[in-house]
């Protein structure tokens, strides 16, 4: 996984295109929006989670699992007061993770407006 | 998994047609740049030759995400925010000094002078105060601050803040200290108006500002900066209506104690109104 400084100049002859460098795993609305917001607040609940992605339990759920299983996120369970809470952290690789699809986006862009006004 | 892969991976045509074809499309997704859903239209054309709608799903378009993106990150800021309480906490303890600074010095040496006369004033009490009040206030503010933002669902970027703050009002104090053993001053002679503008801006209250501004950048909050901008104007460029000018030496810094203190709670207040407005739900 290289990472977003890493990320060639756009050049549609020479450099592979930036959607070739795409992770599925984090090319995808809902984990994007997990990492982000997990970047972000450094630690996250699930529940707040929950709202601003506007997700089901289960379907969040589903998506932390595939972060966590990928080594993105660390979940980790506990209580406030009587009340159990679920927090939601981005690992260094999901740092990482997170800064390339930024980058990538950010070329894919610039490509595509690149092309636009060329 | 990457779509480069997926490709290699489809079943049907072989890997290099079915490259091929990518690049098309590729081609065609740049020439249409100002159609939105034009990448996640064509990444469910791809769908029955291979390609799983994961990869470009709907709402996938770069633009799109990144705009998503940075819309979470600023709701979370705004979540994070929990400014009336620094404010709240600084402006009680700038209240807290004036009582200090009324019975906590000590005056001494006294000589006649031209119409009066000159004492040497010690405000060690006053020194203590502020170290303790301004160490305690930051140990408070980032325990409610965590405590707020926890219950929110989120944590908070405070703790460089609390460090700033201390360790600030800390350095003040001994600037202070060695600037007055190295440059001992002696009746009627002042220090030049250079000084008296460092002196300020690294007294407590002046100390307290540069703090905020540490929190205005790790929250990216501008209205903060802006605000904090104000007060150090008013630290710096103390307000002077004539009063306490003829009230003696026991009440001279009552004035400027309160408009600080008033402005931080006028601060505070504003922010807490415009947080609860504001914060998403």
């Amino acid at each position: 996984m290289t990472g977003a400084a890493d990320i060639p100049e756009p050049d549609e002859t020479e450099s592979p295109h930036p959607v070739t460098g795409l992770d599925d795993l984090v090319h995808q609305r809902v984990r994007l929006g997990i990492l982000t917001i997990a970047h972000e607040a450094r630690r996250v609940e699930f529940g707040y989670l929950r709202t601003q992605l506007e997700l089901t339990a289960g379907n969040l759920s589903q998506h932390l699992s595939v972060l966590e299983t990928a080594g993105l996120v660390q979940v980790e369970k506990g209580y406030a007061g009587r009340r159990a809470r679920t927090w939601i952290t981005l690992t260094p690789a999901g740092h990482a993770a997170l800064a390339e699809e930024i980058g990538r986006l950010k070329l894919l862009i610039a490509r595509v407006e690149t092309t636009d006004h060329g | 998994m990457r779509a480069d892969r997926q490709v290699e991976g489809a079943d049907g045509p072989g890997a290099d047609e079915h490259a091929v074809i990518w690049q098309c499309l590729h081609v065609l997704m740049l020439r249409h740049p100002r159609d939105q859903l034009a990448l996640a239209q064509i990444g469910l054309l791809w769908k029955p030759i291979g390609m799983t709608s994961d990869a470009t799903p709907v709402g996938g378009d770069p633009r799109r995400l990144l705009a998503d993106a940075r819309d979470l990150a600023r709701r979370v800021r705004l979540t994070q925010r929990v400014t009336w309480l620094p404010l709240l906490v600084l402006a009680l303890v700038t209240f807290g000094a004036i009582p200090v600074y009324r019975y906590g010095h000590v005056v001494s040496d006294c000589h006649p002078v031209d119409g009066g006369e000159v004492c040497e004033v010690w405000f060690q009490t006053v020194t203590f105060y502020w170290l303790a009040a301004v160490l305690l206030a930051y140990v408070v503010i980032a325990y409610g601050y965590l405590r707020v933002t926890r219950a929110r669902g989120v944590d908070a970027r405070v703790l460089p803040y609390a460090v700033a703050g201390a360790a600030l009002v800390g350095l003040g104090f001994a600037f202070a200290a060695v600037w007055i053993r190295l440059n001992p001053l002696t009746h009627p002679e002042e220090p030049s108006a250079f000084a008296q503008v460092l002196f300020r801006l690294l007294d407590p209250p002046g100390a307290i500002g540069l703090a905020l501004l540490v929190l205005a950048w790790l929250e990216r909050h501008v209205a903060l900066l802006l605000f904090t901008l104000g007060y150090l104007t008013v630290v710096l460029v103390p307000i002077n209506f004539g009063w306490g000018a003829h009230w003696g030496p026991h009440t001279w810094f009552i004035p400027q104690l309160v408009i600080n203190g008033g402005v931080l709670l006028l601060g505070s207040a504003g922010f807490a109104l415009t947080q609860r407005l504001r914060r998403p739900r």
